[in-house]
């Protein structure tokens, strides 16, 4: 998703304390290399390498420096600066453009950006949000659970029977994170995480009983805002022998996003307790992590014995 | 090294050896049961005496089916020749792992 300045300006309105001076008519302007930069080397004309794509953050430094400039050479610095194709300008410590600034602004369409906080702290603050702005993401239909820090996405065909088995996982102590469905992203460390939209969040649809509010019902530790993704279950009705994984020794994985999700396969079949299977997988998968692979251990040991057993002269 | 008996009122038995070096673990184990469960028939495969289901993973890896080891595999049902084939085939083709 490109980013524009528009978008940049409505997240960073509440987050960052951003305000626009000027420019409303150039905000779809797009962000071409979403990252910031402070100008100082360009504005003192050295425009090789000079990071023009970027938001370009303009503190008490570069401020200082253009007011120590004859007014001839800070017009042509300037000039230089504004037709480079830099997206838009902020300035921070809620600093007055400069004079020749809003003119050169309105010629070249560049948005002025203003906001109070020290530069320093608005630099940091921005990358996380341009990052957020950024990060990769799709509506993933599912529910999602957090199981004893697992985040845990089931999902399957419509009325296999995913809100029931969150549902008893919930009666269980475990956490809600979205019904249904998740909007997911992918962050810089190449994690993945998931909430509930916004409409639905903390709510579930059972058949047979509508819409319930989860933590009017099971209290606020039943649900949870945001989680890692780190598991998928896939319930499935009808499934061949041949499907099932029988030994746990072949990982499979799912590429959402980019990232390969380890993913399960669970046939549903009556009289079996699919939220026990569900909650087993997460406490395997917890103790995989922690470096015990229960199906190659027993594996291995097997292997030794049946070695040890073989007669001496295998004919 | 194998002997097949002609089944009467659908049932089907073959004798057959445990070729490859590790024996029955996990992964043989799991084709075993993932290959009988395609047919309809009760699969059996017996060893010393001790008859366990061809369809159950736990079963497979307790009957110590090491190189060398003699397995007697019957079944019985409307695709009893089948299955006894398909599975015998596994053991001759070692599992595919050697």
């Amino acid at each position: 998703m490109t980013l524009t300045v528009r978008r940049f300006l409505d997240a960073g309105r509440a987050a960052l304390d951003l305000g626009l001076l000027q420019g409303e008519a150039h905000l779809d302007r797009a962000v071409r290399e979403p990252a910031l930069n402070r100008p100082g080397l360009a504005l003192a004309g050295f425009l090789r390498y000079f990071a023009h794509r970027r938001i370009q953050v303009i503190g008490l430094a570069e401020l200082t420096y253009l007011k120590g400039l004859a007014v001839d050479e800070r017009a042509a610095r300037l000039k230089a600066f504004f037709e480079s194709g830099i997206p838009c300008i902020v300035l921070s410590r809620g600093i007055r453009p400069l004079p020749e600034m809003p003119a050169l602004a309105e010629s070249y369409g560049v948005p002025l950006l203003r906001t109070h906080q020290i530069t320093g702290r608005f630099v940091q603050m921005a990358a996380v949000l341009i990052e957020e702005l950024i990060a990769p993401r799709t509506r993933y239909q599912g529910t999602m659970i957090d199981i004893n820090g697992i985040g845990t996405m089931i999902e399957g065909p419509p009325g296999v029977g995913k809100s029931e088995t969150a549902l008893s996982l919930i009666v269980r102590g475990y956490s809600l994170v979205a019904d249904d469905l998740a909007e997911l992203r992918r962050v810089s460390s190449g994690e993945i995480l998931g909430t509930a939209l916004d409409a639905t969040r903390f709510h579930m649809e059972i058949r047979g009983l509508g819409i319930i509010h989860v933590p009017s019902l099971y209290g606020v530790t039943s649900v949870r805002r945001e989680k890692r993704l780190d598991m998928i279950v896939r319930l499935e009705r009808a499934m061949s022998a041949a499907d099932e994984e029988r030994t746990g020794l072949d990982a499979q994985t799912k590429d959402v996003l980019g990232v390969a999700v380890p993913f399960f396969r669970i046939a549903v079949v009556a009289g079996r307790d699919i939220s026990n299977v569900v909650e087993a997988a997460t406490l395997n998968f917890r103790l995989r992590q922690l470096g015990h692979d229960a199906a190659k251990e027993l594996d291995q040991r097997l292997m030794q014995q049946l070695i040890a057993e073989r007669p001496r002269t295998s004919d | 090294m194998t002997e097949a008996s002609p089944g009467a009122d659908g049932t089907a038995v073959r004798d057959v050896k445990v070729l490859n070096q590790y024996g029955i673990h996990a992964r043989p184990a799991a084709l075993l049961v993932k290959t009988a469960s395609a047919f309809r028939a009760d699969v059996m495969l017996e060893k010393d005496g001790v008859e366990v289901s061809a369809k159950s993973i736990m079963g497979l890896l307790t009957m110590e089916g090491h190189q060398g080891a003699k397995i007697r595999i019957s079944a019985r049902g409307d695709d009893a020749a089948a299955a006894v084939a398909a599975l015998a085939e596994l053991f001759e083709k070692k599992f595919f792992e050697d």
